[in-house]
């Protein structure tokens, strides 16, 4: 290797040492402890004991509120980021349009994203209370609303609505893109006759796939590590019919003193957020195009 | 997408960072700096104090603390005040990072921290201090205790009270609640008290602290005396029942929706501040909130049911396993808890001494910051009836068994001998008879 080029690999090793040093002493390192805690019982504070896989097999055959939580994550995450998605491209969609104060209508749909969660949920906890705001939007229709927060049916929809209130960090990312596509293709469109409906699906989504790809995986890893929502607003509750599975980890880690169990669980929902994130990439060679690429 | 990603409350940080399938506990191996014994007297010390609470704890235990450095110079502690809901959180990564505090205060959760011994037994530096607990404290002197030997010293100790809206019973005729109340006497207030969809006679007894006092009232135990959950027991669901009937039979406590529709995290405390319900059970910490409340007040002992019965809020002083001098800290919990420290705790108004003859003294019974007479007595009267709620080292577990298993109770899907089989079954695997 020539001087130079072990100069500036030098240089590379210590520009990116922060970063390396960040992952293996933060990451890398507590990832492999764990591992490690969660084949142990462990409090926390006595000497972890060696137990094998039992934290796993306990987990996925004896404890019901595990398998709850999971199905309750994966509900979450299925609703909440498609809807999520469709929401943030309509309303990107819309802004993109030449309407009247624009930039007015952008800030407030980006707002909601920078309201502390801690006031949002007490806002929510207001509106969707079962004499609250919405339900009352909801009987103009004749529709009896239900007692979102304190029924088992309804606690799950009135979290995802929560979600759905924070649709304005993708329609800025969204927006942004939409306003990157080259002129020309709509011209091109619009002398061979294409409706905007047909510009929109055939020019305007297959665009977009990259950003709406980014905001999937982001979505999906988001989705299956939902906390403070549920945290703040029902703590799991009414009987684990909100519980999703890092406040469970979390409860069972920092309130039951189970560490070696809670460890088992993060490392359950890894792989599950793992084999959806392998599967999002799978598929996106069938859809997601990128200009640059050449198939 | 979610919005995970711009709000970063503490915990919510915390639990993002758990669940990128890591849990980020260990390292931070603990360097022994700060630790001090100099000087070659034994009890100079360097302490470290950690308590939970808001600015009015922070002032009090400072003030108490302030006093001690002037009794004894050569022992220095600093106060760590850390916000109620992180507290357990925080102490416990704080002895998992080799750096627990020397005197720690617990409560209901005590037991977690002695059964895995990480808190000190105190029997011997009390006898050797001439400490004598039931001479100090009364009858809960040992309440904070495992296997027979005490973890932690009382510090702040009052029972659940009634509070209730004088001017509203006055208006019906009806006489203020006393101990002898019976159940019936109660529900017979709560039903003339009440107005339907308007005012209600109860705030209800949702929260374990009310309606265990009921259980113990009725002869139940939720734990017996073998260290097994007894929850299944006919007193224990005749008690949860009667407590469900006032909501979904009688009508004269709010349901969740009531309480839901009467604005966010509003409970009982509040709606009795709002003259929505006429009676409330709650702790000494209701006194603070109503003296600004425009309801005429007074406060009066819990009813009883076959036998007098209440719960009792409070916490203790322990010393950890790690601490670096026991007999000094000891020293400090003993003057802590001395009459002349435990004055302040009235004086600020933040909580109930656990000392009783501070309880018994002018500065308890007519605190300065009282804006009106208040029956203070019954905080005396109630200490006679407190029972021995079991402080189990899953307690946190136990409670939220609880939670989960009456959801359907307390929206009136389901009655009290159902749920009540359900828990007593979860509780089997949760709780190990000691």
């Amino acid at each position: 290797m020539s001087k130079l080029r072990r100069r500036e690999a030098l240089w590379f090793y210590l520009f990116a040492s922060p970063w390396i040093i960040g992952f293996i002493v933060f990451l890398l390192g507590p990832m492999i402890a764990s591992i490690y805690i969660s084949l142990t019982d462990w409090d926390s504070f006595t000497p972890p004991k060696w137990v094998g896989l039992e934290n796993y097999t306990r987990l996925l055959t004896e404890d019901p509120v595990f398998w709850k939580a999971l199905w309750n994550t994966f509900y979450y995450a299925a609703i909440s980021v498609p809807l999520g998605l469709v929401i943030g491209l309509w309303l990107a969609n819309l802004l993109n349009k030449q309407v009247r104060a624009r930039k007015v209508f952008r800030t407030l749909i980006y707002l909601p994203t920078l309201v502390p969660l801690v006031a949002t949920a007490m806002i929510f906890k207001m509106v969707l209370a079962p004499a609250g705001p919405l339900n009352d939007v909801l009987g103009i229709f004749h529709i009896p609303g239900p007692s979102w927060l304190l029924e088992a049916v309804w606690v799950k929809p009135a979290l995802i609505l929560l979600s759905v209130w924070g649709a304005g960090g993708a329609t800025v990312l969204l927006l942004a893109a939409m306003k990157g596509i080259p002129r020309e293709l709509y011209e091109a469109a619009e002398v061979d006759g294409a409706s905007p409906i047909r510009q929109f699906w055939s020019i305007t989504v297959p665009q977009l796939t990259p950003i709406i790809f980014f905001n999937l995986i982001m979505g999906l890893i988001g989705a299956f590590q939902v906390f403070s929502q549920v945290y703040i607003l029902t703590k799991g509750g009414p009987n684990n019919a909100s519980q999703t599975m890092v406040p469970l980890l979390f409860d069972e880690a920092f309130s039951f003193y189970h560490m070696g169990y809670a460890s088992a669980i993060s490392w359950m929902l890894f792989a599950v957020i793992l084999v959806f994130t392998l599967l999002a990439f799978r598929t996106a060679r069938r859809w997601v195009f990128y200009e640059t690429e050449v198939k | 997408m979610t919005m995970d990603r711009a709000q970063y409350s503490r915990r919510g940080f915390l639990g993002m960072g758990l669940a990128a399938g890591v849990i980020t506990l260990t390292g931070c191996g603990g360097d022994d700096s700060g630790s001090s014994s100099s000087g070659g007297n034994s009890t100079a010390a360097n302490l470290v104090m950690t308590v939970w609470g808001g600015e009015n704890d922070k002032t009090t235990y400072q003030k108490r603390l302030d006093l001690m450095a002037k009794k004894y110079p050569d022992i220095k502690v600093t106060l760590q005040l850390i916000p109620n809901d992180g507290y357990a959180q925080k102490v416990q990564t704080m002895i998992a990072g080799g750096k627990g505090p020397d005197i720690m205060q617990v409560a209901e959760s005590v037991n977690v921290y002695s059964s895995k011994n990480q808190i000190q037994p105190l029997d011997d530096l009390a006898s050797k201090a001439g400490l004598d607990l039931e001479k100090r404290f009364g009858s809960i002197g040992k309440l904070y205790s495992y296997q027979d030997k005490v973890y932690a010293v009382p510090d702040r100790s009052g029972a659940m009270i009634v509070y209730y809206n004088k001017a509203l019973f006055e208006a019906k005729g009806i006489k203020a609640p006393t101990a002898d109340w019976t159940w019936d006497d109660a529900l017979g207030a709560f039903k003339e008290l009440t107005v339907p969809g308007k005012q209600w006679g109860y705030a209800g007894s949702g929260w374990w602290a009310q309606w265990w006092s009921f259980v113990y009232q009725n002869g139940g135990k939720i734990i017996d005396d073998s260290g097994k959950p007894a929850v299944a027991s006919d007193e224990v669901i005749e008690a949860l029942q009667w407590a469900g009937d006032l909501i979904f039979k009688h009508g004269v406590v709010p349901t969740q929706k009531d309480y839901a529709n009467m604005g966010a995290d509003v409970g009982g405390d509040a709606a009795f501040a709002n003259g929505k319900v006429a009676v409330n059970t709650t702790g000494f910490w209701g006194i603070s909130g109503l003296t600004k409340s425009k309801i005429d007040w007074d406060i009066a002992p819990l009813w009883k049911g076959k036998q007098q019965a209440v719960t009792a809020f409070g916490s203790g002083l322990a010393i950890s396993r790690t601490a670096k001098n026991p007999e000094a800290a000891f020293k400090a919990i003993d003057f802590l808890t001395s009459p002349e420290a435990q004055q302040q705790i009235i004086a600020t108004g933040q909580d109930v001494p656990a000392n009783i003859e501070v309880q018994k003294s002018d500065a308890f019974l007519k605190p300065a910051w009282m804006t009106k007479p208040v029956n203070m007595d019954v905080f005396g009267e109630s200490s006679d009836f407190v029972y021995r709620a079991p402080f189990i080292p899953a307690w946190n577990e136990m409670q939220k068994a609880f939670d989960d298993g009456l959801a359907d109770f307390w929206l009136g899907k389901q009655d009290a001998r159902t749920a009540l089989t359900a828990i007593q079954k979860r509780l089997e695997t949760i709780v190990k008879p000691s």
